[in-house]
């Protein structure tokens, strides 16, 4: 059903950066659709818009794939919160977000938030194994999970410890996020003590199970709130006339002449 | 795909223009109006009048007429043209020289004497189509140079072309499109933003110019669309942030532009359609030779290298429709919200709904009832058109007919499901719900017989619970249709609803009691006799109660008589007269008797006429269970009891016709003797209880009884008469009848009833009557009791008189409190009296402390015909 906050405008723009096969898609599909579906590779570029109380969320889905690289930053003009994709079974996945994309949020707003979000990680984690979407069915167990083939031949180091669940190897420790967390903020030239704390801001997510998926998105929408409002107030600062405010300025010198 | 949004019509056959020439190449073209220039590759300009007209198919068609052709003589392609109508003027770029010449005889426009009207070494150029310069007589055009690292801004008028500015960029450019101070530029390897005013510039993405040919089209206010890497259409607004989301288009476009809701492209040999609302592509046209992509005030124009074509789009309803009938439902969708701001609002609202409607009946085929739901609801279906689709569910007296177009392909439910009994159920499950939900809202306003007749039916048929809400509830089912449909499916319970509440409550009855006797099956209610009872209860139709009161009672009287005992007593309900009832019961011999209990008893009716046929009922009932035999002890106990209670409580009935009644039966002796106390012949009862029956704790509850609304004096009369009875009986010889035992029993009695209720007696008069020889310790409780008695009201009496005294003593002493304030006297004082002043100090205070002469006072008191008393009269200096 097409919403019709399709023709609003939106109030905030949310960016997902990551290497192509991380599941960007698919976490978004899965917040937004409460499904997990089989998608073809993302091209160009999708957005989706998100009712998130009084305001119009813009959650933008990226090209991972090398082609697209181009557009990257111009997705990131103006974005108040950047989900930063990689695939916990995948080390690569992390180093390409140093690599290539964090140059791209360079023209995100000054004060954009970052996620790191490690997804995928029903593979490794039996705790996200468990389907954690309180509105949906239950998982259908018996949906093949494609994925293990494309990705194993993907991955440049296939693991070479024993794997450990599926079949497959967790590759990125949340150790290694937080730390590429930090390693974000010294490039952003933030302070690490002024900014969020890596701990709420590192997440591992599974699209298929919905495991933290929710917990994801809307951490950060509620993160980016203040962004929000900060835009309404610059719109009311704009040229524009506002008659209702001249008049209260006016009563304001009116009073102060008097006394 | 496959959504057929535009055609392609021809607009200028090759013959027209370059006939069998082939080197002869379209290079360019402009349209304004109806008038089309062609540019060629032999440095010609055509000019043609571009004809509409709709051919007998109702499609568009275009005829041209060649107006002109001109050459240019410079040998060279025509590499651009541009109109600027408020000019009359066409813009040309000819061999890197921009030029003006006459838009009607195509001449070229010599230079005016101020200044030039050619710019050189131009490889494009773009007209600002929101322009910032006031001037309607001016037109602005952004020009790239070949050789320098600029661009410049023209203004061109009438007969000149005037620099107005000049902006240098970082690298060569090599295309342009302006929207007020925004230049979108395609530079060497990327895309930019620049803003001619201020300098500002805002890169957008990377891009190679050599690898691909760049677009950029301006689509809308301050808002463009590139070709980006990868074969995207990339959308970029003037702070240089993309709005929409890319279309994917192939790595070889041409030319594009946007038709609202569609982004059209062009490429070698196909013209791609995309859907700006959800990036989809939508329709492919094959197209060889494609050369020129673009739109002009709206429409868009192609042309091959030899002809020019139209891109016409469909109507949008013709496309929704389209989309509808391959059941690509939420295309059609957001085809038809996303095309909101081009239609009108009310025009819109109608479309709108129409398509929602159709939707939803696309759903509803494809049993997806939750969303069919939500598009009827949002289309304000009326619900008639989904009612129609089951045979018979409208009453006949509809005046319903479906609306044409029809919303959908269906003749009805049976052709939809196929003969799938499965489908037609869950069919017929979603109507009952959706018109659950819709009846109580103004969805079925109008159509409401409709709706609650067509949900009865479906209730009735699928045995469904809520059809005797329905039926209970305000409801407009329609008479006529639903009854023959209730009596199929033996829902004659329902049926009588449906006619109560049509008014028609004799039928109703006329069913439920067929269906009590058993005539008809129907279980609905396995109470249905009680339920006939209440129903008559509270009928407010007097003749109704009469006519089937018979029948009830026959069924079973103490249910049936509820017909008369639990009206409720309200203003709207006729009252029923008792009189009448108790006449019509008078073959019911049983209801009669619960009908008068519920009259004296309940209703408490003070009317001797109901009290002695009460009593004289429970008489009769008593005396022909007496005359049974063997007599039944437990009802016959019951039955006097019954008797006996009304006999007591009762003071209304004829107590001498009761007595009549009962004096020839020795076995009523105690019904007797209440009768005699009634008539306060205590001396007769007595005799019977004390001599006939023997009965002395009857004798003495009787004293009890009949003294009970009584004074003491009353009570005491009676004790003292039992009390005479028994001690005269107790004398031998005075009682002939009474053995000398008995004698001795009545003493017992009489000292018992003494002993008992001692308090009542007058002790002085009972011990002049007690014979002189009975013992004292046989008296003594009684005796005790009178001396404690006696001895306690004296003593009362004393503190009372006490207490009394008491009392008017304080009182007193509060009242002289009071008063005893002085009372001053001097001589300057007057007498209220006689007004002279006072000379002694003895004076006589009035009430109120008026002090006075006390001759005045003695003068007075005197006069006064009263004699008024002064009493408190004091002295005080």
């Amino acid at each position: 059903m097409p919403d019709v906050s399709k023709m609003k405008k939106p109030d905030v723009k949310v960016v997902l950066l990551g290497d192509m096969n991380v599941g960007k898609t698919s976490l978004l599909h899965r917040y937004m659709d409460r499904k997990f579906k089989e998608t073809i590779s993302t091209i160009g570029g999708a957005f989706f818009l998100k009712q998130w109380g009084p305001y119009n969320i813009s959650i933008w889905d990226t090209a991972g794939r090398e082609q697209f690289h181009g557009l990257g930053s111009m997705y990131c003009r103006g974005a108040a919160a950047v989900i930063l994709t990689y695939d916990v079974t995948n080390w690569q996945s992390l180093a390409e977000l140093e690599e290539r994309f964090l140059s791209l949020t360079d023209t995100a707003l000054q004060d954009c938030i970052y996620a790191l979000v490690g997804n995928k990680a029903d593979l490794t984690d039996q705790q996200a194994q468990l389907a954690q979407d309180p509105d949906g069915q239950p998982q259908d167990q018996t949906e093949s999970r494609d994925r293990t083939d494309t990705l194993l031949s993907a991955c440049p180091t296939p693991p070479d410890s024993p794997a450990s669940l599926s079949g497959v190897h967790k590759q990125v420790t949340r150790e290694d996020a937080v730390a590429l967390y930090g390693r974000i903020l010294h490039y952003k030239g933030l302070d690490e003590k002024s900014s969020l704390p890596a701990d709420k801001m590192c997440f591992e997510t599974s699209a298929k199970t919905g495991f933290n998926v929710d917990a994801m998105f809307e951490t950060l929408f509620d993160l980016v709130l203040p962004s929000i409002l900060r835009k309404r107030n610059e719109n009311q600062r704009s040229p524009t006339v506002d008659l209702e405010e001249y008049r209260e300025v006016g009563s304001k010198r009116s009073r102060s002449g008097c006394c | 795909m496959s959504v057929k949004a535009f055609e392609l019509v021809p607009a200028v056959e090759r013959d027209l223009l370059m006939g069998d020439k082939a080197r002869i190449n379209i290079e360019c073209i402009e349209c304004c109006g109806k008038h089309l220039y062609v540019g060629t590759n032999d440095c010609f300009i055509h000019h043609f009048l571009l004809d509409e007209a709709t051919s007998s198919k109702g499609k568009l068609i275009y005829s041209s007429q060649k107006l002109l052709h001109k050459y240019l003589g410079l040998k060279k392609p025509v590499t651009e043209l541009r109109a600027a109508s408020a000019l009359e003027r066409l813009i040309v770029l000819c061999d890197g020289i921009v030029f003006l010449v006459d838009m009607v005889t195509l001449e070229t426009v010599p230079s005016a004497a101020g200044g030039g009207a050619k710019i050189r070494g131009v490889t494009a150029f773009c007209i600002n189509e929101n322009p910032v310069n006031g001037d309607p007589f001016c037109v602005e055009m952004a020009v790239l140079s070949s050789k320098r690292r600029t661009v410049q801004i023209y203004m061109v008028y009438e007969d000149r072309v005037q620099l107005a500015k000049e902006v240098s960029t970082p690298e060569q450019p090599c295309a342009v499109s302006v929207d007020g101070y925004f230049l979108c530029l395609a530079l060497a390897t990327q895309y930019m933003i620049l803003n001619y005013n201020t300098g500002a510039s805002q890169d957008l993405f990377p891009y190679n110019s050599e690898e691909r040919r760049p677009i950029v089209k301006r689509i809308s206010r301050e808002e463009f669309l590139l070709a980006a890497p990868g074969g995207l259409g990339m959308f970029a607004n003037a702070e240089g942030v993309s709005q929409r989301a890319p279309v994917n288009w192939s790595e070889s476009v041409i030319g594009a532009a946007v038709c609202f809701p569609y982004v059209v492209a062009l490429d070698e040999s196909f013209i791609t359609i995309h859907s700006m609302l959800d990036q989809q592509l939508k329709q492919t046209l094959s197209f060889r030779d494609g050369h020129i992509l673009q739109d002009f005030e709206g429409k868009v124009i192609l042309a091959s290298t030899k002809a020019v074509y139209v891109l016409v789009p469909l109507p949008l309803e013709r496309q929704i429709q389209d989309l509808l009938a391959s059941h690509r439902v939420e295309e059609a969708l957001i085809l038809t919200e996303g095309a909101q701001r081009n239609i009108p609002k009310d025009k819109f609202q109608i479309l709108h709904k129409r398509i929602l409607q159709q939707a939803g009946f696309i759903q509803f085929g494809q049993l997806q009832f939750l969303e069919a739901k939500e598009h009827f609801r949002k289309g304000q279906l009326d619900v008639r058109e989904l009612i129609s689709l089951y045979p018979l569910l409208l009453p006949a007296s509809s005046s319903f007919t479906r609306c044409h177009p029809p919303l959908h392909e269906f003749a009805d439910l049976n052709h939809l499901a196929q003969g799938d009994q499965e489908k037609v159920l869950r069919c017929k499950k979603f109507l009952i719900s959706y018109l659950g939900e819709v009846r109580s809202t103004e969805v079925v306003n109008g159509c409401r017989e409709d709706v609650d007749t067509a949900l009865l039916k479906l209730y009735a048929e699928q045995n469904h619970e809520s059809l005797l809400d329905l039926l209970a509830s305000e409801n407009s089912c329609v008479l006529a249709d639903s009854v023959p449909w209730l009596e199929k499916y033996h829902k004659y319970f329902a049926l009588g609803l449906l006619y109560h509440s049509n008014g028609q409550d004799s039928a109703a009855l006329q069913l439920w009691i067929r269906v009590v006797d058993g005539d008809l099956q129907d279980s609905t209610r396995s109470d249905l006799y009680e339920y006939i009872v209440d129903f008559l209860c509270t009928s407010s139709n007097l003749d109704l109660v009469w006519k089937y009161a018979d029948w009830a009672l026959l069924k079973d009287p103490t249910v049936g008589i509820h017909v008369f005992t639990r009206r409720p007593a309200s203003k709207d309900q006729p009252e029923l007269n008792p009189d009448d009832v108790i006449t019509y019961l008078g073959k019911h011999s049983r209801a009669l008797l619960l009908y008068l209990e519920h009259l004296v008893l309940e209703r408490r009716i003070q009317k001797e006429k109901f009290h002695t046929h009460l009593a004289v009922l429970y008489l009769e009932r008593v005396l022909s269970l007496l005359s049974e035999l063997p007599a039944n002890e437990e009802q016959l106990t019951k039955a006097r009891e019954r008797l006996q209670a009304m006999l007591r409580e009762s003071d209304l009935y004829r107590v001498q016709f009761l007595l009549v009644k009962t004096e020839n039966c020795e076995q009523l002796l105690l019904e007797r003797a209440t009768l005699h106390g009634k008539l306060e012949e205590h001396d007769k009862a007595l005799h019977i209880l004390v001599h006939q029956l023997r009965d002395f704790p009857s004798a003495e509850a009787f004293c009890i009884w009949a003294s009970s609304c009584r004074d003491s004096a009353y009570r005491q009369r009676l004790f003292h008469l039992l009390l005479g009875v028994y001690l005269d009986g107790s004398v031998p010889g005075s009682a002939p009848s009474a053995a000398g035992s008995n004698g001795g029993e009545m003493e017992m009695a009489a000292v018992d009833l003494l002993n008992r209720h001692g308090e009542v007696f007058d002790a002085v008069r009972v011990l002049e009557m007690l014979p002189e020889g009975w013992s004292l310790q046989l008296l003594k409780p009684f005796l005790g009791r009178a001396v404690r008695a006696s001895m306690h009201a004296c003593r009362t009496s004393q503190i009372a008189v006490g207490l009394a005294h008491s009392e008017n003593l304080q009182l007193l002493h509060d009242r002289l409190k009071e008063r005893k304030k002085p009372i001053l006297i001097s001589e300057k004082k007057g007498c209220h009296l006689c007004h002279n002043t006072f000379s002694e100090p003895s004076v006589v205070c009035l009430p109120g402390g008026v002090p006075v002469h006390t001759h005045c006072v003695a003068q007075r008191a005197r006069d006064s015909p009263t004699k008024r008393q002064l009493t408190n009269s004091s002295n005080h200096t």
